[in-house]
């Protein structure tokens, strides 16, 4: 091996300046205009001023409560089920795919070529009150004529757990994949049962795909206003759909700023209890 | 009431392409829309600067420049074989060139876009924009429209309706001259409701529970409930809004909505999700060569006529060039070309017979020509009523209301 100098060198700095720059121009100075723009006062008309006015978190915190947490119920929700949904089959996958793992990987990606959008409608034709579905099931009489899955917090949440179930299938499978099957072996010659095997072994060293996944899962499941848009109805509304409301129609901009922001500090003091929570030694896996 | 009538003996007889089919296209890449109008949004930070400083220093130029860039909204002109008969027929009468563009989404989204530039008293890309009828009224305070020089305008003049004449929102129409108009009324599915809907007091009734539409366009939505609360809506207080409000909570709570819809609600209603909806004419128009039980009527409390404006932003680079595009709309024959393929309501009623002309080779303009949809019968025009013109401040309060009404 040979002995690598320890002096300081400038290369890997200046191979992370394109990333860093990207970041600062996209990220960094955009997110402090925004939060500028979350203290500002005034209308779309004269203008908006910055004077500090904080009354904008009060003002949507109070009027938008039910939507905040709505938001944050349906996250959790969500990356909940798709983890039950994911895990037994990452699982199979990693342990029981052999030659065809990348077909059945394949399979649970193949949904996605199509975009989001299109397959979010195509939920709707099929769901609709009337349609081949429903229609069909009311004409037996199977269903009250009154039945509707449309417009219910079911169908928001199930195309929620739809949509988002491979950014959790994926990295449970790789956190399942990379673990070594004679560590089970082992465990057997030490006289554990296949259940204590799995509590013992196969989860703490799938755990860090566990917070991958959820947290891929439940940071876009909170934010996304699509779903409700396309398959909610009155009392499904998210808070992205208010944030988007505020920015676009109503030309609101430091109310729907003072919004983002609060809806990130939720997510980011909870992620910070979930990463407690896990121990995160075993994150950095 | 006579806004009712039978489509069957039609239905389906289009040949070309019909603009029910385009948007039914369209409506698929509505959401990824929104969202890129959404991230342009963000970029828009707070400018302190207000209209006074606009102040009119005349038109940029006093000559064509044989050149023209217009913003309308989607299907909003003819077409035919891939190509646009009107704009196609301007160019070869007048030599100027059109780049058109259907970048128009929805009136808040286009003014978010070009709001700063006109702000700071800059130009922005187009010489026509088209803005429903509150929009150009706020457009005209805050002195972001060129005056029109109607000298150059006589067809306007010669052929334009009455009702388009010196609206509220424009007087003596200094700033803006009508493209198409609608009306915001009732669209149901009598099958579905089980009769007739007459009064817009229908759509809160609990035996509809769920299969109702309602707008999330604030202005619509207010304006019918408030003169189903017999308040007129040009004299409306904000006392008036709140109790619009509460009535419209209630009928949320009962369940009765099923959705606050944008274009959308057309769809719902075609698929039989909705019984009756809040409804745009020239949709249910269209809707109907789909399933010709559906029907259109303008509430017995009264109906809203909007009017969407050709107008010329501050700073227009070919001025001259759009008021020789105005005037040329208003050549009867081009207007029922337009009116033949959009189906919304003409402003020349001339119009109606050049189509009826026309429907005798071809049953489809005679549908277009006769229906009240499009050519609104005297009676029903006795009883629409425009919208309110707010101030910022109004505008904040009654969204503010509205918001408590449709974010449930």
């Amino acid at each position: 091996m040979a002995r690598r100098s320890r002096r300081w060198s400038p290369v890997p700095y200046l191979l992370t300046l394109p990333g860093a720059l990207w970041l600062t121009v996209f990220f960094i100075v955009p997110m402090f205009t925004m939060f500028s723009v979350s203290f500002q006062e005034g209308n779309f008309e004269e203008g908006f001023v910055f004077t500090g006015y904080w009354q904008n978190y009060t003002n949507v915190l109070t009027r938008y409560d039910t939507q905040l947490f709505r938001s944050l119920a349906y996250g959790l929700i969500v990356t909940l089920v798709t983890l039950c949904l994911s895990y037994p089959m990452a699982y199979w996958i990693a342990r029981r795919g052999g030659k065809n793992k990348n077909l059945f990987l394949l399979l649970i990606l193949l949904p996605f070529f199509t975009p989001f959008i299109i397959r979010t409608l195509a939920w709707k034709q099929l769901l609709g009150d009337n349609s081949i579905i429903l229609g069909t099931l009311k004409g037996w009489n199977l269903l009250p004529e009154s039945y509707q899955v449309l417009a219910t917090s079911t169908a928001v949440l199930s195309g929620l757990i739809y949509n988002f179930l491979p950014f959790m299938a994926l990295p449970l499978y790789v956190a399942l994949e990379r673990m070594d099957p004679s560590l089970l072996d082992a465990a057997t010659d030490l006289y554990s049962n296949r259940r204590q095997a799995f509590l013992r072994v196969t989860l703490p060293l799938s755990l860090p795909g566990v917070f991958a996944g959820s947290l891929l899962t439940f940071i876009p499941a909170v934010g996304d206003f699509i779903n409700a848009d396309l398959l909610g109805g009155v009392n499904t509304v998210m808070i992205g759909n208010v944030i988007q409301r505020e920015f676009v129609t109503n030309l609101d901009y430091p109310e729907g700023a003072a919004l983002s922001f609060l809806l990130m500090g939720m997510i980011v003091i909870g992620v910070f209890l979930y990463a407690r929570a896990l121990g995160t030694e075993e994150l950095t896996g | 009431m006579s806004d009712r009538y039978d489509l069957s003996a039609i239905a389906g007889d289009r040949r070309d392409i019909s603009r029910r089919e385009l948007l039914r296209r369209a409506g698929i890449g509505a959401g990824a829309v929104s969202m890129s109008a959404f991230l342009a949004a963000c970029g828009v930070g707070g400018s302190n600067e207000t209209g006074d400083q606009n102040q009119d220093d005349g038109l940029t130029t006093t000559k064509e420049n044989g050149e023209l860039n217009f913003a309308n909204w989607p299907l909003y002109i003819d077409r035919a074989k891939g190509r646009r008969p009107t704009l196609d027929d301007f160019t070869k009468a007048s030599g100027i060139q059109v780049n058109y563009k259907e970048n128009i989404q929805d009136n808040e989204t286009f003014f978010g876009t070009i709001q700063e530039p006109l702000a700071n008293d800059q130009a922005i890309e187009w010489d026509i924009v088209v803005l429903t009828d509150w929009m150009i009224a706020r457009m005209i305070r805050l002195g972001y429209l060129e005056e029109l020089d109607h000298s150059l305008l006589p067809n306007f003049e010669a052929h334009a309706g009455q009702i388009y004449k010196d609206p509220v929102y424009d007087p003596s129409n200094a700033h803006s001259v009508p493209w198409q108009s609608g009306i915001t009324g009732i669209g149901y599915d009598p099958k579905l409701t089980g009769g007739e809907i007459t009064s817009f007091n229908q759509l809160f009734d609990p035996s509809l529970e769920g299969k109702v539409g309602m707008f999330k366009e604030m202005r619509d939505t207010f304006t019918l409930t408030l003169l189903s609360l017999d308040i007129d809506p040009q004299e409306a207080s904000i006392a008036d809004i709140e109790a619009a409000t509460e009535k419209l909570i209630e009928q949320r709570e009962q369940g009765i909505v099923r959705q606050y819809y944008g274009n959308e609600y057309a769809d719902a209603l075609l698929r039989g999700d909705l019984a009756a909806t809040m409804a745009w004419s020239g949709d249910v128009f269209q809707l109907q060569f789909d399933n010709p039980d559906l029907r259109f009527v303008v509430p017995d409390e009264g109906g809203v006529l909007w009017v969407d404006n050709m107008a010329i932003p501050q700073n227009a680079a070919n001025p001259i060039d759009a008021h020789t595009f105005m005037d040329f709309v208003y050549d009867p024959e081009i207007a029922a070309q337009i009116t033949g393929w959009v189906n919304y309501i003409c402003p020349v009623p001339e119009a109606q017979d050049l189509l009826l002309k026309q429907g005798e080779k071809d049953s489809y303009y005679k549908t277009v020509a006769e229906s009240p949809l499009v050519f609104p019968t005297p009676e029903m025009e006795a009883n629409l009523h425009g919208y309110k013109d707010l101030t910022a401040d109004e505008e904040e309060q009654w969204q503010d209301l509205f918001q408590s009404v449709i974010q449930g």
